[in-house]
C-alpha cells in the first residue's frame, strides 16, 4: 500500500473539490468552462494566493493577522501614488517600495506581538483600523486611478507569457505562483523555516529546544507585510483605481483560503500550496456564484462563512478520528508485541 | 573519574521573590556517571535544573562546564555546550515527524536541509538508544517513552555532554523504565554525564552511581551509590527539623460510613482503591508525584469518572459520571489548581463564593439578587478571615493564602457532605496555612468528612485521623496517625515496604 501523508492526501481533496465544483458549475451555466474563466481566476487568484500565503505563515506560528487588507491597501496607494509622482521609476524600484512598505507594516505587528506579548488577534485588530486610517490620512480622500498609471503597470497582469491547452498564463499570476512555490520549498527546505512549524506545534517546547520563538514571531509577520505589499502592487496594477476601500474584507478571505486549505488555525501544520488550492476554492465559488442564477448575489458572504465551517469541520472530525485511530493501532501492536514475549 | 567536572554548580543561590529556592549548592557532575538527584517536593530540584539549562541566571555562585566559569543565558546557550535536558513530561512537535523533531534545534548544520542524510543519521540515533521507531511517522500518537526517545535522540544529535533527565520514568511502564534505565547507564559508558532525578528510589540504586540528596534548596550529602541505605537517604530528605508540625488533634469520626469506596480503578491510571470515609473523620492521601492520588480526587467527583469498582453514599450504592452528580450527593471538590480549575482570578470575592449555588441567589424574576450575594460573601469572609476590605475586590490581587480561602468558602457555601480537598496549602505561607487546618477540623467537626490529598507530609500527619498511601496508582497502604510517621509513609510512598 503507497502511503499518502495527510498533508497530500489533503491537497488531493482540495483538487477533487475543485473539479467537483467546475464540473457543477459546468452543468449549471451555459458556456461557463472557457478561457475566460481561466483568466479571470487566475488574474484573481495571483492576489489572493499572495495573500493567503502571507496569512498561512502567520497562522502556523499559532498567531493570526487581521491588518493584512489594510497593508495592502495602503501599499497599493502609496505605490500608485509613487508612480504618479515619478513616472519613470524604474520597475525593480517600484517592487522593493511595496516589498519595504509592507514589511514596514508587519514589523510594526511582529513588534507587538512577539515582543510586547500581546495576542496576535488584538494587535493586528487594532492594526488593521490604524493602517487603513493611515491610509485615509494619507490619499486625503482622493483616489488614484488608472490614466495616471504608467502602461507597462496596468499591462503587467494582462500580460500572456505562454499558452497551454488553449489557456493563456498571464505574467501576475505566474509570477505569484512563482513566489508561493518559493515560499514552499523555503518552508520545507530550510532549516530557519522549519522553527515556524516548530514554534506553532509547541511553543513551550521550542524554547526548550534553544529556538528563539519571539523572532521567529517577528519574522513570521514580517515577511506576511512583505506579501501583503507585493499583493498591494499587483492588486494596484490589476484595477487601476485605488480609493481608500482597497483591500478590505481581504484578511477573511486570506484566513478562509488558508483554513479551507488545510492550514491548523492553532498553528503547527498546513502548507502554502494547501493555502493557495484554498485560495483558488475560495476565489472559484466567489466568481461563479456571481454568475448563478439561483444564488443571490447576497448570499456570496455567507456561503464564503460556509465553506470556512465546513472546512474546518471536516478538519476537526477527521483529525480526531485520525489520532484515535493511529493511537488504537500503536496500542494494538503493543500488545501484541508484549504477547511476543518482547517484554517482562 | 576524571578530575574535571563536566558540569559543575559551585555556591549557586536562587530566590524568587521572598522565597529562597537554591542557596549555596554544589554539585558536581563527571563524565560517565550516572549522578541521581534525589529530595521532597520543593527541595530545589526543579530551580537546579533550570539554572544548569540556562532558562534561570543563579542570584549568586557560578555554574562551570569543563571547569571554565560560563553564563549560561537561555537553553540555546546551555545546548551549544552541550547540556540538554529531558523531562517528565517529554517536549516534542507532534505536527513534525521524528526526524524534523530530533533536528529541530540542530545549530551546527548549514541553511539548508538534507533530508535524506538526516533521515539516516535519525534513524542511528535511535537505533544508539536500542528503539524501533519510524523516523518518517508524525511525533503525533507517539508513546511517552517514543517520545522521550526522540528528546534523548534530539540531545545526542548536538554532542551532549550532560544530559538531565528530570522524573524520566513517573509514567512510564516498567518494561519502558528499565529499557530508559538501560539507555541512561550505556550514555554515561559513552562518557556523557547523566543527571537523573527520581523518586523511585529502587531505581536510584539500579542506575545511580552517585547519589546527591538536597533539601529545602540546600545540598545534603553526595556519596557512592554503595555507601548508601535506603532508610539513610530517607531520614537524609525528609530532615529531622521538620518534627514541629503542628500538634494533631483527633476528630471526633463516628461510626456511621458517609462513602465507601470498594476496588475503585480507572483503567490504566489507577486500581483497586478501597477505603471507608466515617463521619467526622479527615482520611490524608500521601505519595508522590504520579502516585495518582489527584486521579482518585477527580474520579470521586466525577471529573475524570471511574471505570470499575464500586462507591456507596450514604448506604446507597452510586454511579458519578459527573461533577453535577458528585455535587448533587453532596461532594465537593477543592482542586489544587486555584489559577486553573479553582477561581475566575478577575471576579470579584462575591461572585467567586457565590459561584457554584448561584441558584441560590435568583430572585422570582431569575435575576440574580446581589444583596443576598454580598450578605454571604461577607459572613463567609468573617468566618474564614478572609483578608479583604471589600468583597467587591478581585480575588487575583489576594494573596495566595486569602484565595485558597475563597475557594474554601465558594466549596463550603455548598454545605457538602464530603469535602475533597487537594493540597489545600500548596504556595500559601505558614499563617495562612494554619488557618486552613483549622477549617478542616472546624468542618468535620460540625459533622462533615474530609479526603485531604497533600503531598507536603507534616500536613498530612497533622490533618489526617489515617493515612492512605499511594504509589504509581496504587493503594499502598492505610495507617492510623497514632502509628504514622514521615519515614513510615515515605518508606510506603517510594515502594521500599509493602503495606503492613
Amino acid at each position: 500500500m503507497m502511503r499518502l501523508s495527510a498533508a497530500s492526501l489533503r491537497v488531493l481533496a482540495l483538487v477533487a473539490v475543485i473539479v467537483l465544483l467546475l464540473g457543477f458549475f459546468a452543468s449549471q451555466i451555459e458556456g461557463y468552462l472557457n478561457a475566460r474563466l481561466f483568466a479571470r481566476i487566475s488574474g484573481s487568484v495571483a492576489i489572493m494566493a499572495l495573500i493567503a500565503t502571507a496569512q498561512t505563515l502567520v497562522i502556523l506560528t499559532r498567531n493570526i493577522d487581521l491588518s493584512i487588507g489594510s497593508v495592502l491597501g495602503f501599499t497599493a496607494f502609496a505605490a500608485g501614488a509613487l508612480v504618479t509622482a515619478a513616472p519613470g521609476i524604474p520597475p525593480p524600484l517600484l517592487v522593493l517600495a511595496c516589498l519595504a512598505i509592507g514589511a514596514g507594516f508587519g514589523a510594526v505587528n511582529g513588534l507587538l506581538v512577539a515582543y510586547a506579548r500581546i495576542p496576535s488577534i488584538i494587535v493586528t485588530l487594532a492594526t488593521m483600523a490604524i493602517f487603513r486610517s493611515a491610509l485615509v490620512e494619507f490619499s486625503d480622500g482622493r483616489s488614484i486611478t488608472s490614466d495616471a498609471l504608467p502602461a507597462w503597470l496596468t499591462g503587467f497582469p494582462n500580460w500572456p507569457l505562454f499558452t497551454l491547452w488553449g489557456l493563456e498564463f498571464r505574467a501576475a499570476f505566474v509570477a505569484a505562483i512563482a513566489v508561493v512555490v518559493v515560499v514552499h520549498l523555503a518552508l520545507t527546505r530550510l532549516r530557519p523555516m522549519r522553527q515556524f512549524y516548530a514554534v506553532g506545534s509547541n511553543p513551550e517546547a521550542a524554547e526548550m529546544a534553544g529556538i528563539n520563538a519571539a523572532r521567529v514571531v517577528f519574522a513570521a509577520f514580517v515577511l506576511s507585510g512583505l506579501l501583503a505589499g507585493l499583493a498591494g502592487l499587483l492588486f494596484l496594477a490589476r484595477f487601476g483605481n485605488i480609493t481608500v476601500v482597497a483591500g478590505l474584507g481581504f484578511e477573511l478571505k486570506s484566513v478562509a483560503a488558508a483554513v479551507v486549505g488545510g492550514v491548523n488555525i492553532f498553528g503547527g501544520s498546513g502548507s502554502v500550496i494547501g493555502a493557495t488550492l484554498g485560495a483558488v476554492l475560495v476565489d472559484l465559488i466567489d466568481t461563479s456564484l456571481v454568475r448563478w442564477q439561483v444564488v443571490s448575489e447576497f448570499w456570496r458572504e455567507a456561503v464564503l462563512g460556509a465553506l470556512i465551517l465546513l472546512a474546518v469541520t471536516i478538519d476537526t472530525l477527521f483529525a480526531r478520528r485520525l489520532i484515535a485511530w493511529r493511537a488504537a493501532r500503536a496500542h494494538r501492536a503493543r500488545e501484541r508485541l508484549l504477547a511476543a514475549g518482547a517484554g517482562p | 573519574m576524571q578530575p574535571v567536572p563536566a558540569l559543575a554548580l559551585r555556591g549557586v543561590s536562587k530566590s524568587f521573590g521572598m522565597t529562597l529556592a537554591l542557596s549555596d549548592m554544589t554539585l558536581e557532575l563527571f563524565p560517565s556517571e550516572v549522578h541521581a538527584v534525589v529530595g521532597e517536593h520543593g527541595a530545589g530540584k526543579s530551580t537546579m535544573i533550570k539554572i544548569m539549562t540556562g532558562i534561570h541566571q543563579p542570584d549568586a555562585g557560578r555554574v562551570e562546564i569543563a571547569g571554565e566559569a560560563v553564563g549560561l543565558h537561555g537553553t540555546k546557550a546551555a545546548r551549544l555546550r552541550g547540556v540538554a535536558a529531558i523531562y517528565q513530561e517529554p517536549m516534542v512537535f507532534p505536527d513534525l515527524d521524528v526526524t524534523e523533531n530530533i533536528f529541530i534545534s540542530a545549530t551546527d548544520a548549514g541553511l539548508l536541509l538534507d533530508r535524506r542524510r538526516q533521515r539516516s543519521r535519525a534513524g542511528a540515533l535511535i537505533a544508539r538508544l536500542g528503539m524501533t521507531l519510524d523516523v518518517d511517522r508524525e511525533a503525533r500518537g507517539l508513546t511517552l517513552a517514543e517520545q522521550q526517545a526522540v528528546e534523548i535522540a534530539r540531545a545526542l544529535s548536538q554532542d551532549v555532554r550532560v544530559l538531565i533527565m528530570d522524573e524520566p520514568t513517573a509514567s512510564l511502564s516498567a518494561h519502558e523504565a528499565a529499557e530508559l534505565r538501560r539507555i541512561a547507564r550505556e550514555l554515561a559508558a559513552s562518557g556523557v554525564a547523566v543527571v537523573y532525578i527520581s523518586h523511585r528510589l529502587e531505581e536510584v540504586f539500579e542506575v545511580a552511581h552517585r547519589v546527591t540528596v538536597i533539601r529545602d534548596g540546600r545540598h545534603i550529602s553526595t556519596r557512592p551509590v554503595a555507601e548508601v541505605t535506603p532508610q539513610g537517604m530517607i531520614a537524609e530528605m525528609v530532615g529531622r527539623a521538620v518534627g514541629n508540625a503542628a500538634a494533631r488533634v483527633p476528630s471526633a469520626a463516628g461510626p456511621e460510613v458517609a462513602l465507601s469506596v470498594r476496588g475503585l480503578t480507572r483503567a490504566g491510571v489507577f486500581e483497586d482503591i478501597s477505603f471507608d470515609l466515617h463521619r467526622g473523620e479527615i482520611l490524608a492521601m500521601a505519595g508522590l508525584i504520579g502516585a495518582r492520588r489527584t486521579d482518585v480526587g477527580l474520579a470521586l467527583f466525577g471529573i475524570a469518572p471511574a471505570t470499575g469498582g464500586s462507591i456507596v453514599c450514604r448506604g446507597a450504592p452510586v454511579r458519578i459520571a459527573a461533577p453535577a452528580e458528585a455535587i448533587g450527593l453532596g461532594i465537593a471538590y477543592v482542586s489544587e489548581d486555584r489559577r486553573k480549575l479553582g477561581l475566575a482570578l478577575p471576579l470579584p470575592i462575591r461572585s467567586n463564593i457565590t459561584l457554584a449555588t448561584l441558584r441560590d441567589y435568583l430572585s422570582p424574576l431569575g435575576l440574580i439578587d446581589r444583596g443576598r450575594e454580598r450578605a454571604t460573601a461577607m459572613a463567609y469572609r468573617e468566618r474564614l478571615a478572609i483578608r479583604a476590605p471589600d468583597v467587591e475586590m478581585a480575588v487575583g490581587v489576594l494573596s495566595g493564602g486569602n484565595q485558597q480561602k475563597v475557594m474554601l468558602a465558594k466549596w463550603l457555601a455548598l454545605k457538602p457532605d464530603l469535602l475533597i480537598v487537594d493540597e489545600p496549602t500548596r504556595g500559601i505561607d505558614i499563617g495562612a496555612k494554619a488557618e486552613v487546618h483549622a477549617l478542616i477540623r472546624a468542618f468535620v467537626r460540625d459533622g462533615g468528612t474530609a479526603l485531604v490529598i497533600s503531598s507536603d507530609l507534616p500536613e498530612v500527619l497533622a490533618l489526617g485521623d489515617r493515612v492512605l498511601v499511594m504509589r504509581e496508582g496504587r493503594q499502598m497502604g492505610i495507617i492510623a496517625a497514632a502509628e504514622a510517621t514521615q519515614e513510615g509513609i515515605m518508606a510506603l510512598a517510594t515502594g521500599q515496604r509493602a503495606a503492613a
